[in-house]
């Protein structure tokens, strides 16, 4: 296969010339764009290297780069030097405030949106097509209006949407298999057969980058120390470090500085093994609020992390102001710093554990000082412990709530929801992707805290086996017994040290991912569908896997041109100046765009094949209200 | 925030008036005059964000080559000549030679000194000392680096998986070689064959997709490797001694493969391409500005800017500027001034405003056109927010000159020496100017035409501050100024239906008006209470 060999043509060659002829660029280009002319000179080599341009937007990071290629281009923070994220979970709940926040979002979407072409990647968008790789619950209101812009300020003449969890594990030369992505927002875990998402089994859980980050400013908050630069240059040396060292103030840590604290100095630290009672039995003075102290320990460690902690109802009121913690991660740290707290005996007694079992140095981070204490010489430091550096991630680990479980038990909610016949295929092809596993040791850690969660817990909280966070939950009914069988089978794709396989499943597959940063992996697999892109409509003559994994990429698949965008626009118009803008949402337009959201889901079983392909294949005529 | 004026582009409304300057998103709407441009055919001012963008070239920044657009996609946009950015300042990197053979004589073989130098090479940075040397990257010859580099970025692993991958998936692609299995858009789309075939083939797909093979297994360092998130990254993390170590998420994030993480095993990087944009308007599609091909040069072809169509606007704050002078003064002659006043006069003099007063200040027009405007002015009444709390009353009042006022022609400077005009009337700023030498606030007039000389007017307003205004200052203003047209009419096919920089014609000239919008942002006002204490001594 001589397939890098193949010269490929320069895109811009064959681009239609609108310079030429500037009033009529929409017109020709699309009239070529369906021209069997133009898609015959185009797919010149193998497999038609027309390059489409990959697009894999965050909330926080942007990848993009064209197809066919290994590696993105550029990667860049949606919101540049600002602070904050694109989108996030919430949305305004009054009608002025959405309207506010969606322009907001449309004019920072299309900042993004126009430097992708014209400062990343340089080139021309009338010319290009474009594949966005959207996150499974990206909200149709943001993939409306990123259509929107592609299709009506940079005039792109076509847009796919592919899901990420599927380009991830197509990234890994698979297409079947369970995906976890951890992104910033949240982590989201869908399990894949036969390049089929199983959408109805998407599990979801807000504990991501986000939540690591916020947890992270409230342990520095509370166990980090700051030195504020000297007042003097000739100072610096007379003073002792201990008689300078404050709290840290909470203008120190801007998002800017947490940012770089999560991703340059944390890891995440092997469990802890929590089975020794000595070595976590906290010093004396926590005892007396200890009766069972492992129990305890995992619920105010859980409790310290957790906005809403109030999940758990045996908590006594002792520990009540634990939960007022849990709020320092959201701005109050200071306040409840000043006054004495019952729980921060707690949180030492955490911190002291946790100091005692981590060997991680601590660091010394120049920050710039507050703007208040604007006074000394130079930078301020900021002393991060390294059981912070460790243990900051632990947050992502912990389940218990029901609407937010951990990293690990995401995975085997979705197991649990999976197809009895497809458990153990799934559980032994899981791939993790996304920006927070790469984290190091995020990926080993995943691996013990599935089989932790599976395994029985044992009656005694201080056997061997004994995870303790569990232990703090209503024991009498395991969740995820169900899935004890498939511990031989659990195996993760792109572990970087997998452990010996237990079966050949395993063996199989543990590890066996290509080594693509799990950063990237979506935008990998976008390239590559991208790259065969063009081939895959008529993939639908042939075989029944390219059916499958065609209307399976229900967005791969489906292409929404810019004469279809325009054409429903056009209905749409005049409708909306008779009836004035009373309802802005009455969009044809976004009938137009197809997602799984859309889709008439079969319930319970994968569809079986034979209906499913009729089903998706017309997807897009069937949706096209307008056209 | 220092006071300034922005103007506004409608482009991301769908009405032709701007939204209300409280709101956040109005921010995207206004720009600087600078960046904006002016369409002749529509009329209308265009903005960076709806202007369409065509590349007219490609160039290096560093080495000012003009690269040819079809290597541009070979080296993936980046320069592929000499030059390298430093991976951790993102400085250019400088090539060195090695020192000589110490051979014991020095300066014996001038020889060996020449300009080229001793191999190998290196890639030096002079700002932060790195060299490449320490990545074992060295080179043979000082000229054509990256070329030396190619093979190394060919064989880079994830190009390499990558096109493996391909491999992969390839069974399942048609054949290419097969013309008629091509798909031709439209035509064989809904191929009645395809349905009945796909049926009977469906068993059998299932288990056609053999297991991938990876070249390189994420676990086959057995987490040996640096950065794949294994053991060593982990022990390598707990042992940091600084955070300078660990290489910062931009420097990682581009790489797809999983890499190390050791600061000290970054690479050079090619410097990335810049390109020549020329940019049209998106409703008629005519060149707004054009570029000068060459790299080197800086000029336009083609330059459709709004300067040179609309009135410049500043705004000034005279009672800031008097507390500057206060500052000054007091600082120079008596240091016994009540640190209390001084305050009061730091925070007037960085525009800060008192809530519950009033504040004159001075906005400055200047007439880009070679004919004199005039120019009207209307404050867009901010519709009362209908939000529940009290903010029903707008936070502040502007008054602004409702009358036209003129502003003379552009002319080049040496042509106003005896021209009469520049000077207005006298009495017109004569209270203005008697204003500014004693206390800044109690004026015999404040608004109005204050000033004209050459072509710039200026006006003055007057803001007054509710009681429990905050925030800031910021007003949307409407200018409307009338030129006079060389067209008279306006169905003429000749489309100078524009203030353009025409000289006059024979034919009668007729009036006509452009209006736009504008943001006015005045400064901070500061709480009435803070204040207070602050002035008392």
């Amino acid at each position: 296969m001589s397939v890098p060999s193949t010269p490929r043509r320069h895109a811009t060659i064959d681009a239609p010339t609108p310079s030429a002829t500037p009033q009529t660029t929409r017109l020709t280009s699309s009239i070529l764009q369906s021209s069997p002319h133009y898609t015959t000179t185009r797919r010149h080599s193998l497999y038609g290297t027309e390059d489409r341009i990959i697009i894999d937007p965050g909330s926080r990071v942007w990848k993009v780069g064209f197809s066919g290629e290994g590696k993105p281009r550029d990667v860049f923070l949606s919101r540049r030097k600002e602070s904050g994220t694109l989108w996030s979970l919430n949305r305004a709940t009054t009608t002025e405030e959405r309207e506010e926040e969606d322009r907001l979002l449309e004019a920072r979407l299309q900042i993004c949106l126009r430097s992708v072409f014209h400062d990343s990647l340089l080139t021309d968008p009338k010319s290009r097509k474009v594949i966005i790789i959207e996150h499974p619950l990206l909200p149709l209101h943001i993939k409306e209006m990123m259509a929107k812009i592609l299709f009506n300020n940079l005039q792109v003449p076509s847009i796919s949407f592919a899901s990420s969890h599927l380009l991830s594990l197509l990234a890994a030369g698979r297409i079947t298999g369970l995906v976890l992505d951890c992104g910033h927002l949240e982590t989201t875990v869908l399990p894949i057969y036969a390049a089929r998402p199983l959408y109805p089994q998407l599990q979801t859980t807000p504990l991501a980058g986000a939540r690591f980050s916020s947890h992270l400013r409230a342990l520095l908050l509370l166990f980090g120390t700051y030195l504020p630069p000297p007042t003097s240059l000739s100072a610096a040396a007379n003073i002792p470090v201990a008689t300078r060292s404050t709290r840290v103030p909470e203008e120190v840590l801007t998002e800017a500085v947490i940012e770089e604290l999560k991703t340059r100095i944390c890891f995440v630290g092997e469990a802890l093994d929590m089975s020794d009672s000595n070595m976590q039995s906290p010093p004396a003075d926590d005892s007396m609020e200890m009766d069972a102290p492992p129990s305890d320990f995992a619920m105010s460690e859980s409790d310290f992390s957790r906005v809403s902690a109030d999940l758990q109802s045996n908590m006594s009121s002792q520990q009540a102001p634990e939960s007022d913690y849990s709020v320092v991660s959201h701005s109050q740290a200071i306040s409840n710093l000043d006054r004495p707290q019952p729980g921060e005996t707690h949180l030492q007694a955490l911190a002291k554990l946790y100091m005692r079992h981590s060997t991680a140095t601590d660091l010394r981070i120049r920050v710039e000082p507050p703007a208040s204490q604007q006074v000394g010489t130079g930078r301020g430091t900021l002393i991060v412990p390294g059981w912070i550096r460790e243990r900051a991630a632990e947050v992502l680990f912990e389940g218990g709530d029901v609407d937010e479980s951990s990293v690990a038990e995401v995975v085997l909610e979705s197991l649990l929801k999976a197809p009895v016949d497809l458990r153990k295929t799934l559980a032994s092809s899981i791939l993790v992707t996304g920006g927070t596993p790469m984290l190091p040791g995020f990926i080993p850690r995943l691996q013990t805290e599935l089989l932790r969660a599976v395994s029985p817990n044992p009656n005694n909280p201080s056997s061997s086996w004994s995870p303790n966070r569990r232990a703090s939950r209503p024991m009498s009914y395991e969740r995820y017994s169900a899935l004890r069988s498939l511990v031989p089978y659990f195996a993760i794709l792109n572990h970087p040290s997998p452990p010996p396989p237990a079966t050949p499943r395993a063996a199989a597959s543990a590890g066996k991912a290509p080594a693509f940063s799990p950063a990237a992996l979506a935008w990998v697999g976008g390239s590559l569908a991208g790259y065969v892109h063009l081939a895959f409509p008529s993939l639908r003559k042939r075989v029944t896997f390219n059916l499958i994994v065609l209307s399976a990429l229900k967005s791969g698949g489906v292409e929404i041109t810019r004469e279809k965008w325009d054409e429903a626009e056009a209905h749409t118009n005049p409708d909306e100046s008779m009836e004035q803008p009373m309802d802005p949402n009455a969009h044809t337009t976004y009938n137009l765009l197809p997602d799984w959201t859309r889709t008439p889901l079969p319930v319970g079983a994968p569809p079986a094949v034979i209906r499913s392909q009729p089903a998706i294949a017309p997807a897009s005529p069937q949706t096209t209200v307008g056209a | 925030m220092p006071p300034g004026v922005e103007y506004y582009c409608p482009c991301l409304s769908s009405t032709p008036h701007p939204p209300p300057s409280s709101l956040a998103s109005s921010l995207y709407s206004f720009h600087p005059l600078h960046s904006l441009f002016f369409c002749e055919e529509c009329d209308a001012v265009r903005c960076n964000r709806c202007v369409m963008v065509e590349v007219s070239g490609y160039y290096c920044p560093n080495c000012l080559f003009e690269v040819p657009s079809a290597s541009v996609r070979a080296e993936k946009n980046r320069c592929a000549r000499n030059c390298f950015m430093c991976p951790n300042c993102q400085n250019t990197l400088t090539v060195v030679a090695s020192d000589p053979p110490d051979n014991g004589e020095t300066r014996t073989s001038p020889i060996v000194l020449s300009a080229v130098g001793e191999p190998p090479f290196f890639l030096y940075c002079n700002h932060c000392r790195w060299d490449s040397a320490e990545v074992d990257m060295t080179f043979e010859k000082p000229t054509g680096l990256a070329a030396q580099l190619q093979k190394f970025e060919d064989s880079a692993p994830e190009a390499l998986e990558f096109e493996r991958l391909k491999e992969h998936f390839e069974p399942f692609l048609p054949a290419a070689s097969s013309a008629l299995a091509r798909d031709i858009p439209g035509v064989v789309k809904y191929n009645p064959l395809t349905r009945s075939r796909s049926g009977r083939d469906r068993a059998a797909a299932k288990s056609e997709i053999p297991d991938y093979r990876a070249r390189v297994e994420a676990g086959s360092s057995h987490g040996l490797a640096s950065g794949s998130g294994g053991e060593v990254d982990v022990d390598f993390m707990k042992h940091l001694e600084t955070a300078g170590e660990v290489a910062s998420l931009e420097q990682r994030w581009v790489n797809s493969w999983t890499t190390s993480l050791h600061a000290n095993d970054l690479k050079p990087l090619r410097i990335p391409l810049h390109s020549k944009k020329s940019k049209r308007c998106p409703s008629c599609r005519h060149i707004l500005i054009k570029p000068e091909q060459k790299a080197q040069s800086v000029r336009f072809k083609i330059k459709l800017v709004a300067a040179n169509y609309l009135p410049a606007i500043t705004v000034s704050l005279p009672h800031a500027r008097a507390a500057m002078e206060m500052i000054k003064r007091s600082s120079a002659l008596n240091k016994s001034t009540s640190t209390a006043v001084a305050e009061e006069h730091a925070a007037a003099a960085s525009g800060a405003m008192i809530a519950g007063k009033t504040y004159p200040f001075h906005l400055a027009f200047t007439n880009p056109l070679y004919d004199p405007i005039q120019v009207r002015l209307h404050v867009q009444r901010t519709l009362t927010p209908s939000s529940a709390d009290g903010k029903q009353k707008a936070p502040f009042a502007v008054t602004l000159p409702s009358s036209a006022f003129p502003i003379a022609a552009f002319a080049e400077a040496w042509e106003y020496e005896d021209d009469e005009d520049m000077f207005g009337d006298e009495g017109d700023y004569d209270g203005a100017r008697g204003t500014k030498d004693r206390d800044g606030r109690a004026r015999p007039r404040t608004v109005g035409v204050l000033e004209r000389r050459a072509n710039v007017t200026v006006v003055g307003g007057e803001v007054v501050l509710g009681k429990e205004a905050r925030g800031n200052i910021k007003f949307n203003m409407l200018v409307t100024y009338t030129y006079r047209s060389d067209d008279p009419e306006p169905e003429n096919d000749d489309p100078t239906a524009t203030p353009s920089k025409r000289g006059t014609q024979d034919k009668q000239p007729q009036m006509k008006t452009f209006s736009f919008y504008t943001v006015v942002e005045l400064g901070n006002i500061i709480r009435r209470e803070e204040s207070k204490v602050d002035m008392d001594p």
